[in-house]
């Protein structure tokens, strides 16, 4: 298990390392922390031909408070957002989420571009950044543009990313007064990904019942899938109607039906976790 | 062929390998330090964890070529002066480790943890443990001598 | 409590292995610096089952870096094949290449090595290996393996089935008839593998100017690795060297002569250059060596009170694709132990074995793994049918102290047990008199929790009568050997090869009792051939028992020689009333111990040095080996208890509460022996939740990777609490037992009663591991 031979570079500024996309094209693969594409390429079912390591440019690291929301710097690790004063104070769903990611030895090293880039349908951040209506910044030879998370996603390990483009950093808008949030996840052991996750954040009316209510799910579809529209807030009929929402895939491990079961149950914990239940 | 520069353990080793080469096998066979175990090289086993910039990292998910102006420490470097460090002193009082492959990359991952939290709760460490596989202990003794040398430390 | 009958057996002593393993100077095969080792690679099939029409090899040999490229051709001329053909009845004989020439027969043969300057270089050359196959139908399980018109997996076979045994005692039939309910049971364990952390790996140096080969590699058998890999090199024994420094880890991984170990060493003797290989995790899951994969069915006929008349097995095993051991070996084990700690007379099974397109099987800790969870799982299966307790039921078939030795159906003798007393430490340890309340209370809130006991009766340490019986060639001997040097260093070796179970530690202990000095004066050399006696090696429990009786006689003799030359010194005409302790020669005057001022440096020097000295006839030196064959059989005891929730809507399962009360008879050291219970529950547990090799239906593997096949870590298993209830064996002179495999059978079947427990609501029972959520979901949704 040693990957295939590759040509290296390590690019001193985002100018060089698109610059370096812009020349090798498809030839070319952005690494940053190395958590998921260093086992592929070790196994050789990634072969880039070059390299280009992100980790010298400067500057990509930050969490930052910007208006009423956080700006994260795409070469920030999980650890680094998980352990973030201003991520679990003003975004907790985030903070929560990325403390679940893996072991600590990956948190330290895997970065959030990376996971949002990797888009695996099963994966943390991308489900909160759709959940909390995220926005993606990518730099490209055509300038910056900034991607609603919600559209990010297309597939299985697939985003609209171009690939001449890199992202460097996501906005997620903090938690409004009074939100409250739940994460749950179920996966067969700690650390691994979740077969399904939830992800909610809602307000509180004066009489004790939910509203402004977002569900997302992960690990169900080929992508995140998030849900704002209830015809009732009631926890029962928000699991079934997440339930109902889902169209999961049949797969040797894990059968379709206990996947949406798993979606049901999981969306009305969350949503009694969340309301204080 | 690469030539670049790796500090580990505070040492600076000359290194010609290809870029691809990991950084398990460098410090393995180019800098000769043993102690860094392979177990899966694909990053779920922790037998290869070692410290970047005093950080914990998976050594088989990373190519020594990129290791340039880090500064890497390995297990080699923990006991200072020969003298085993708490973390190390308590896994062998407590019978922490039997067949002893996967003992490097538990220590160095502590190591750095408990830096980080000095006094976790058992749930911690195991959560933190959750990342080393190893077959033969089943976790008790290991998570005890955690939490002794943790005890120790304050 | 009464007086301990050794001064350094039974302490606590922290292990002498573990500051170099501490602090990264251990010496695993891939630490061992070879100058100019060359790095092997195999190419291995990507199908289950096809024909090989061709390999290219061509290009692979001109990729840089590249020495040679060698398939199942070249291999056949300088190796031999491997005959299994052991005067069993209803067992085909089979026979093995080195690599194959004619067809693969599962998704991992290898079909050529590339050798090649580098691991990296090499994997690259693998890549332009051009294997022409012609895919043919594969078997994928037992069910395609029976059938009619299924594909040959061993075309020399009649069929699939290459093993069938039948036993028949008493009169089953009388007995079912006469039965108030035959209770049926099934139980099904699937396909796992050892996943030592250090996968296997070897580095063969070819001496040239000597003939002499030597092969560094983890071994818990070098010295039949060494019988083995001579005669297939056609090299004499003595032309072979095996060592085995630190080894991460067995599980019964590490006894086999593989097939690409057997390449290595043929490519470094061909080559003239030292070659090493290191097999990757993935190889290691798809072609090391799978176990377990058990189909189990009893009957057992009772009567209304829960007594068992009668009992019937019928065990069906998938053994893969090549017989490394005789393929009834691991399933007769379970159906000759079968009934334990239980009174039955009448008692019938059938074992039957098939060759599947799997990567083959061998034994991993505890071969007979799933023998406890049959019974124990039958015995909660009684209860259930007639209304009664478990427990009681159990308590009504138990043998008792006064039962003993006690002769199970199949001839196996009991002796020196205490099943009763376990269980009844461990049911009161998880207060089994408030359990159904405790539960009833849980339920009221929704919790569904279960409480699972299993008994345990393991059969640690196979003599040679034991294999004589069963048609299998080889000994259960074990050899020590023990020098006391010039200067009173003492050195000592056993033919065992360690895996991380102390051994330096727990035999100097040992040692130290048997020779009259202290535990840290005593090195043990373990895993060279050249050094250490031919011994069986470690496979079962059998070290503490085997190794551990060797070595003590023969510090024994040791002990009875050193003092014949103090008698002589203090000018006595005996050495009674002499005794050798902490390196001191002591007296006994009047109930005293006096010491004498005589040091066993001395008596060394004096042996060595001035033989003149000696008693009339005595031989110069030190020097002492000793053998020992053990009883047919050793078994040792344990009760399990384990309780659990089922999380009924997600399916997930929670350990709330484990615990064991072991009987493995006089313990060595004590720490060793808790951390050997811990790892074995683990390994139980770890298997019964998680673990799981699994095949599509055109068995092709689709487990590659860790992240596929899942074990347990520190968040799964819980704390475990040990309840120690050793009672020493009146069979060998130390009084041990044996132990480290009974915790992979009594946590399987104590999770596995512990969930049936607490789905019993709902009308179900779990019969399949791993319990998987799925699987759990799927038994409650069926409802």
């Amino acid at each position: 298990m040693k990957p295939a031979p590759f040509r290296y570079h390590r690019p001193r500024s985002l100018g060089e390392a698109l610059a370096l996309l812009a020349e090798h094209g498809p030839q070319a693969k952005l690494i940053a922390g190395g958590q998921s594409l260093g086992p592929l390429m070790n196994m050789r079912l990634a072969q880039p031909a070059e390299l280009v390591d992100l980790n010298s440019l400067p500057g990509l690291d930050f969490v930052n408070e910007k208006e009423d929301a956080i700006e994260i710097g795409a070469l920030a690790t999980h650890h680094a957002v998980a352990s973030s004063p201003l991520v679990r104070s003003r975004c907790p769903l985030l903070a929560e989420a990325a403390q679940s990611i893996g072991h600590y030895a990956i948190r330290t090293r895997g970065t959030l571009g990376g996971s949002l880039a990797h888009a695996d349908p099963a994966a943390q951040l991308p489900l909160v950044a759709a959940t909390l209506g995220a926005e993606i910044a990518a730099a490209g030879p055509r300038g910056e543009r900034r991607i609603p998370a919600a559209g990010f996603f297309v597939s299985l390990m697939s985003t609209v990313l171009e690939p001449d483009e890199i992202i460097v950093s996501l906005r997620v808008p903090m938690a409004a007064p009074g939100e409250r949030h739940a994460y749950q996840q179920f996966s067969r052991r700690r650390g691994d990904f979740a077969i399904v996750a939830v992800a909610t954040t809602l307000l509180m009316d004066k009489k004790g019942n939910a509203k402004n209510l977002r569900l997302g799910i992960g690990g169900a579809e080929d992508k995140p899938v998030v849900l704002a529209e209830f015809k009732s807030l009631d926890p029962d009929a928000v699991a079934r109607a997440a339930r109902e929402a889902v169209n999961p895939a049949e797969n040797p491990r894990v059968p379709a039906v206990y996947r949406r079961e798993l979606v049901e149950v999981l969306a009305r914990r969350a949503l009694l976790k969340a309301m204080g239940k | 062929m690469s030539e670049f520069e790796l500090t580990v353990n505070g040492s600076c080793y000359a290194v010609r390998a290809e870029p691809r080469k990991l950084l398990s096998d460098v410090l393995r066979e180019d800098c000769r330090l043993t102690g860094t175990h392979v177990g899966c090289e694909h990053g779920v086993c922790g037998a290869c964890t070692v410290l970047v910039d005093d950080r914990p990292a998976r050594a088989c998910l990373v190519y020594a070529v990129q290791m340039q102006g880090r500064s890497i420490t390995t297990i080699e470097a923990v006991a200072a002066g020969g003298r085993p460090s708490r973390l190390q002193q308590a896994l062998h009082e407590a019978h922490g480790l039997q067949c002893g492959f996967c003992t490097p990359g538990i220590v160095m991952t502590f190591e750095a943890y408990l830096k980080e939290n000095p006094r976790p709760s058992e749930e911690e460490v195991r959560e933190v443990l959750s990342g080393n596989l190893c077959r033969c202990t089943g976790y008790q003794n290991i998570v005890a001598a955690i939490l002794k040398a943790a005890d120790a430390k304050a | 409590m009464p007086k301990p009958r050794f001064r350094h057996i039974g302490a606590p002593l922290a292990r002498k292995e573990d500051l170099r393993l501490l602090t990264g100077h251990g010496r695993y095969v891939d630490d061992i610096e070879i100058p100019g080792a060359l790095h092997a690679h195999f190419v291995r099939s990507p199908h289950p089952h096809a024909r090989i029409r061709s390999i290219a090899t061509d290009s692979a040999r001109k990729s840089p870096g590249v020495v040679a490229v060698y398939t199942g051709a070249e291999l056949a001329q300088w190796t031999t094949p491997l005959r299994m053909a052991p005067p069993i009845e209803g067992l085909h004989p089979v026979e093995m290449a080195t690599l194959p020439v004619d067809k693969v027969r599962f998704h991992g043969d290898p079909v050529a090595c590339v050798i090649a300057a580098s691991r990296y270089l090499a994997e690259d050359a693998a890549e332009l290996v051009e294997v022409d196959y012609e895919p043919l139908a594969a078997v994928a399980d037992l069910a395609q393996a029976l059938a009619a018109d299924a594909p040959l997996v061993d075309e020399s076979l009649p069929s699939n089935l290459v093993s069938v045994q039948k036993f028949s005692t008493g009169d089953i039939a009388a007995r079912r008839r006469e039965a108030h309910r035959v209770v049926a049971c099934a139980f099904h364990q699937q396909r796992q593998t050892h996943l030592p952390i250090e996968t296997r790996g070897c580095a063969a140096v070819w001496d040239e100017g000597r003939e002499h080969l030597t092969l560094h590699i983890g071994s818990q058998v070098p010295h039949p690795l060494r019988t083995q890999l001579a005669a297939r090199l056609r090299l004499s024994e003595s032309q072979v060297t095996i060592s085995s420094l630190d080894v991460g880890g067995g599980f019964g991984q590490k006894i086999a002569l593989y097939r690409e170990e057997l390449v290595v060493a043929a490519a470094s003797r061909e080559l003239k250059r030292p070659v090493r290989w290191r097999e990757d995790r993935m190889e290691n899951l798809l072609a090391s060596s799978h176990a377990r994969e058990d189909s189990c069915r009893t009957r057992a006929a009772v009567t209304k009170e829960g007594r068992l008349l009668g009992l019937e097995l019928e065990i069906l095993e998938d053994f893969g694709a090549y017989c490394f051991y005789p393929a009834n070996y691991l399933a007769r084990v379970v159906a000759m132990i079968l009934t334990g700690p239980y009174k039955v007379r009448d008692y019938a099974f059938e074992v039957k074995v098939a060759l599947t397109n799997k990567c083959g099987n061998g034994p991993m800790r505890a071969p007979m793994a799933i023998t406890s969870w049959v019974m124990e799982g039958t015995m909660d299966a009684i209860a259930r049918e007639l209304g009664l307790d478990p427990l009681e039921v159990r308590r009504r078939n138990m043998v008792e102290a006064g039962d003993m030795p006690y002769t199970m159906p199949t001839g196996e003798v009991i002796a020196d047990i205490t099943p009763r007393e376990t269980l009844e430490a461990a049911v009161k340890a998880i207060d089994y008199a408030g359990w159904r309340a405790r539960q009833a209370a849980a339920r009221r809130e929704g919790r569904h929790l279960g409480l699972g006991l299993c008994s345990v009766v393991e059969s640690t340490t196979y003599g040679s009568r034991f294999y004589k019986a069963a048609g299998i060639p080889g000994s259960g001997h074990e050899a020590a050997w023990l020098r006391i040097e010039p200067s009173g260093a003492v050195n000592a070796a056993v033919g065992l090869g360690a895996t991380g179970q102390g051994y330096e530690t727990a035999f100097a202990q040992v040692v130290a009792d048997g020779l009259g000095v202290d535990p840290s004066s005593v090195r043990l050399q373990l895993g060279n051939t050249d050094v250490a006696p031919y011994g069986m090696g470690s496979r079962g429990a059998r070290g503490g028992t085997a190794g551990g009786t060797a070595l003590f006689l023969c510090a024994r003799d040791a002990n009875e020689k050193v003092l014949a030359i103090a008698a002589r010194m203090l000018g006595f005409d005996s050495a009674e009333g002499l005794h050798l302790a902490d390196g001191k020669v002591e007296r006994d005057i009047l109930g005293e111990r006096v010491d004498t001022g005589i040091t066993l440096a001395q008596l060394a020097r004096t042996a060595y040095l001035d033989p003149t000295a000696l008693p009339a006839g005595m031989a110069p030196g030190l020097d002492f080996s000793k053998t020992y064959d053990p009883p047919p059989m050793t078994y040792s005891n344990a009760a399990h208890a384990c309780e659990v929730e089922v999380d009924v809507e997600t399916g997930a399962l929670r350990i709330l509460r484990y615990l064991v009360a072991e009987d493995c008879g006089t313990v060595l050291n004590p720490l060793v022996v808790e951390g050997q219970q811990h790892g074995a529950i683990a390994m139980g547990l770890s298997g019964a939740l998680l673990e799981h090799m699994r095949y599509d239906e055109h068995a092709q593997n689709i487990t590659g990777s860790l992240a596929d096949y899942l074990v347990a870590t520190a968040t799964d298993l819980p704390s475990f609490e040990v309840i120690a209830m050793h009672t020493p064996s009146r069979a060998n002179p130390v009084g041990t037992k044996g132990m480290a495999e009974g915790g992979v059978m009594g946590a399987i079947g104590a999770i596995m009663n512990a969930v049936n427990d607490a789905l019993a609501p709902f009308g179900v029972v779990a019969e399949r591991q791993p319990l998987s959520p799925d699987y759990l979901r799927s038994l409650v949704r069926r409802r």
